[in-house]
């Protein structure tokens, strides 16, 4: 039953391809099972992966978690015989959850915060692609309140409303040059919100195998008022007049999954996660400036993601009564198209691995523990826009580490 | 309790261990093929060939930061990983840095520059003549170089770019043709003969003397196969440039009609036509085919009335001078030339099994419009990006995009893997702040 369960999902069409700016770090425990556990209630961060699946909580509990993301991306333009890399910063994706309800009752409060779209790359001012990026900074803070209710004793639904913070800092260097030589440099800086919503649904059926299904749907962040700060030599400040700024818009993905869990012994659980990320709504990048010149007009760059789908399979097992340990492996297809591949998210389809371990000393702590690792595959790409040519390749590290207080 | 301890060891150390693979965090490696080959090419001595734009001419003069980034140069420093040796260029001092002076813009005000020259640190022995180089010279461009007048040895005396090079005794009896022999060269690379075409068009299709003159096309056809002969002659592999179409340049393509006319408009909205005196010494009014010279812009003259109240350009009496215009019957005959001029350089090619680096094509693209590297290059003059300030010749940037196009004509002939160049490091026009 279990290995027809599991062949039927994977012989699903293989649903296009996912990641972009997504990240997927959301709870120490999933992570540690690359990212599945939609059909499993391990604990709080069930706000984020099946509200559904959050009334099914034994305990009320608080928990924070982070986990230092190092994108190491390297370009080599081609017919050069150099590579370049992006500088080692370090993004942090965050995640803290909290639930709470009445023991005895049939529902539960929730309440998440977490980053689930980013981006950190910063390739320099030097680089040869820096006309059509130099940095992005990129974050979406996620404020999810959520209920979720017991419907039987097997059959759990939750819905949570989102509010999402963004920030953008986009830099590039512009082709005009200064007396001394240097170029001309471009920084488009703003914040903006959107909203959404989280629905899941989880059911565990007599044999013990859960399902769920969760519908994290799309999040229209719009960005009003942001600067657009143009280092240009004075001749030409009248095309780029100073205090300029922008509108922008930038939609986050929707994301349907389809999770299965699977108990194969007392201790030992199988995860699986198949998603479906909806990235077609990012069709392009248009910046509105308040001010257009003649050489500055309004923009709008073709990106054309398709969507994108990632398949995950997780185990965690509990080796003894204070030690769980997990592991993960999954796979994603990009959303993005051959042609749009850009610095700002040089995507490819990745593999995912990942390791994790947790420590219950106590009743009431809990101390969790991830290195979450994707291999992005190499990609020789020609930018349609930007007329950049040259092969990327990634390779993402991110360990964690989350403290929980359960009651 | 004893389990506790364990169980801290255990994340304990895997926090060590995953930071120590965070710390040595294993770079992304792209594989790609080694850039080492020379493919059937020996490129340890390479000689360049050509006028100005092989010497790295630009904003009207050569001076020492243009030569630094001729494109041969540029293409030289990428052969070093395929076998490449030194190469040397009879570069200015760092004190006469300036050479023979050059542009640079001090104002746009609404799109109108303001150019001016460079008139301190110049490399003048006297007044007309600029300080010798003596050397080693592989870098052999000498701006006003031509196919024809390759071979006038009092043509070499008297352009003071290759005086400079030739000693006392090879003055007046030494031919540019003479003069790139016998330097032991295993790669070449031969842009030369724009001027031939170039010389005429710029001068508004006037024959003035022998700078001018447009170059019989059997001529130029003989004279360039010495040239590729004698490069040839110890059995050496290179690569050729074709010749531009002159109408791609800014310097035909900026002073348009239809801005004079709208200049004209803006104070006599009454102006109805501009009038050019055309190489036939007709009288008209100009259209869009007929090219007025980019100076023409800053002379002066344009709407001036004569003794008769006349306002130049603006009335059939006071026309626009023939020299200031290419006309287009003139802009018929100076393509077809150039494209005659191409064949023959293509067919030589292509018998001697040489490289064709084919330029007319590419500024052509240049012209629509190119992006390279997030980059937007065109032909428009000064914000182009590829053309410097005179409207001829390349910036550092349309060097470096120049140096792709040999490199990549070279690597698909000969099998070679020279690394292409970077465009990015190389600016385009320099904007007054």
């Amino acid at each position: 039953m279990k290995k027809i369960l599991l062949s039927v999902l994977l012989s699903a069409p293989l649903w296009v391809l996912g990641q972009g700016f997504q990240v997927n770090l959301q709870g120490q425990k999933q992570i540690g099972m690359a990212g599945a556990g939609s059909a499993l209630p391990l604990d709080e961060a069930s706000v984020f992966y099946n509200p559904g699946a959050v009334s099914f909580l034994e305990n009320n509990s608080i928990s924070a978690g982070v986990n230092p993301l190092l994108f190491k991306s390297a370009f080599r333009l081609s017919g050069s015989n150099l590579t370049e890399e992006v500088k080692n910063k370090i993004a942090p994706p965050f995640e803290a959850y909290a639930v709470w309800g009445p023991k005895s009752n049939k529902w539960k409060l929730g309440l998440g915060v977490y980053t689930p779209f980013g981006g950190m790359v910063d390739w320099g001012n030097d680089w040869s692609g820096r006309y059509a990026l130099t940095s992005l900074n990129l974050k979406a803070i996620y404020f999810q309140p959520t209920l979720s209710v017991k419907i039987t004793d097997r059959i759990g639904i939750g819905a949570g409303f989102v509010y999402n913070h963004g920030e953008v800092n986009l830099q590039r260097a512009l082709p005009v040059n200064f007396p001394d030589g240097r170029s001309g440099h471009a920084t488009l800086e703003g914040t903006g919100k959107g909203y959404g919503w989280n629905a899941g649904l989880y059911i565990k059926t007599l044999s013990n195998i859960s399902f769920a299904i969760v519908h994290k749907s799309k999040v229209i962040t719009k960005l009003d008022g942001g600067t657009a700060e143009f280092d240009v030599p004075n001749s030409l400040r009248s095309s780029f007049p100073a205090g300029n700024t922008f509108n922008a818009e930038l939609p986050l993905p929707a994301t349907t999954t389809l999770g299965i869990g699977i108990p194969l012994s007392k201790s030992t659980t199988l995860a699986f996660d198949a998603s479906w990320v909806q990235w077609h709504i990012y069709q392009e990048l248009a910046f509105d400036y308040a001010t257009n010149t003649s050489a500055l007009a309004d923009t709008k760059s073709a990106r054309k993601y398709r969507d994108g789908s990632s398949f995950k399979l997780g185990i965690n097992h509990q080796a003894s009564e204070k030690l769980a340990l997990r592991a993960g492996v999954g796979y994603a297809f990009s959303p993005v198209q051959d042609g749009y591949v850009t610095p700002e998210a040089p995507d490819a389809d990745r593999y995912i691995l990942s390791a994790g371990l947790g420590y219950t000393p106590t009743r009431h702590f809990e101390v969790n523990a991830s290195f979450f690792f994707e291999d992005v595959k190499e990609r020789k790409q020609k930018n349609i826009e930007t007329g950049l040519d040259g092969t990327f390749k990634t390779l993402v590290y991110a360990p964690g580490l989350s403290l929980t207080y359960k009651w | 309790m004893v389990g506790d301890i364990d169980m801290k060891k255990i994340i304990l150390n895997s926090f060590v261990a995953a930071t120590i693979l965070f710390a040595a965090s294993c770079k992304p490696e792209i594989e790609t093929p080694a850039g080492t080959s020379a493919g059937s090419a020996n490129f340890s001595k390479y000689i360049a060939v050509g006028n100005s734009l092989t010497s790295g001419f630009a904003d009207g003069g050569l001076y020492l930061e243009g030569q630094k980034v001729a494109y041969p140069n540029l293409i030289a420093a990428k052969m070093a990983s395929v076998g490449g040796g030194s190469f040397t260029s009879p570069f200015f001092t760092d004190a006469q840095a300036n050479g023979s002076g050059y542009l640079t813009l001090s104002a746009l005000v609404n799109g109108t520059p303001t150019l001016n020259n460079v008139t301190t640190n110049l490399a003048y022995r006297d007044a007309t003549h600029l300080t010798k180089y003596t050397g080693e010279v592989q870098n052999l461009g000498i701006p006003g170089m031509r196919v024809d007048l390759a071979f006038s040895a009092a043509y070499a005396a008297v352009n003071p770019y290759s005086e400079r090079l030739l000693t006392d005794a090879q003055l007046g009896s030494t031919t540019y043709f003479q003069f790139i022999q016998g330097r032991n060269h295993t790669f070449f690379s031969l842009w030369l003969g724009n001027n031939d075409a170039l010389g005429w068009a710029t001068n508004g299709g006037v024959t003035v003397d022998a700078t001018n003159v447009l170059t019989d096309k059997s001529t130029f056809a003989l004279l360039y196969s010495n040239l590729v002969n004698s490069l040839t002659a110890g059995g050496q592999k290179g690569v050729v440039g074709t010749i531009p179409d002159v109408t791609a340049v800014p310097y035909f393509n900026t002073v348009t009609v239809a801005a004079l006319l709208n200049a004209a408009k803006a104070i006599n909205p009454a102006a109805a036509a501009i009038y050019i005196q055309t190489g036939t010494n007709t009288v008209r009014p100009a259209t869009a085919d007929d090219l007025i010279r980019l100076p023409f812009q800053s002379a002066g003259l344009f709407g001036v009335a004569n003794a008769a109240g006349l306002p130049y350009g603006l009335h059939p009496l006071n026309p626009i001078a023939n020299n200031w215009v290419l006309d287009k019957d003139e802009v018929i005959k100076v393509k077809d030339y150039v494209n005659s001029y191409n064949s023959s350089i293509k067919s030589l090619a292509s018998s001697k099994g040489l490289a064709v680096a084919d330029t007319y094509s590419y500024l052509n693209l240049v012209k629509a419009g190119v992006t390279i590297q997030g980059i937007g290059i065109n032909s428009a003059f000064i914000t182009g990006g590829a053309f410097s300030l005179d409207g001829i010749h390349l910036t550092p940037r349309g060097n470096a995009v120049i140096g792709n196009v040999f490199i990549d004509a070279i690597n698909s002939t000969y099998g070679s893997a020279i690394p292409t160049i970077d465009i990015t490091q190389y600016r385009g026009v320099k904007f007054p702040n």
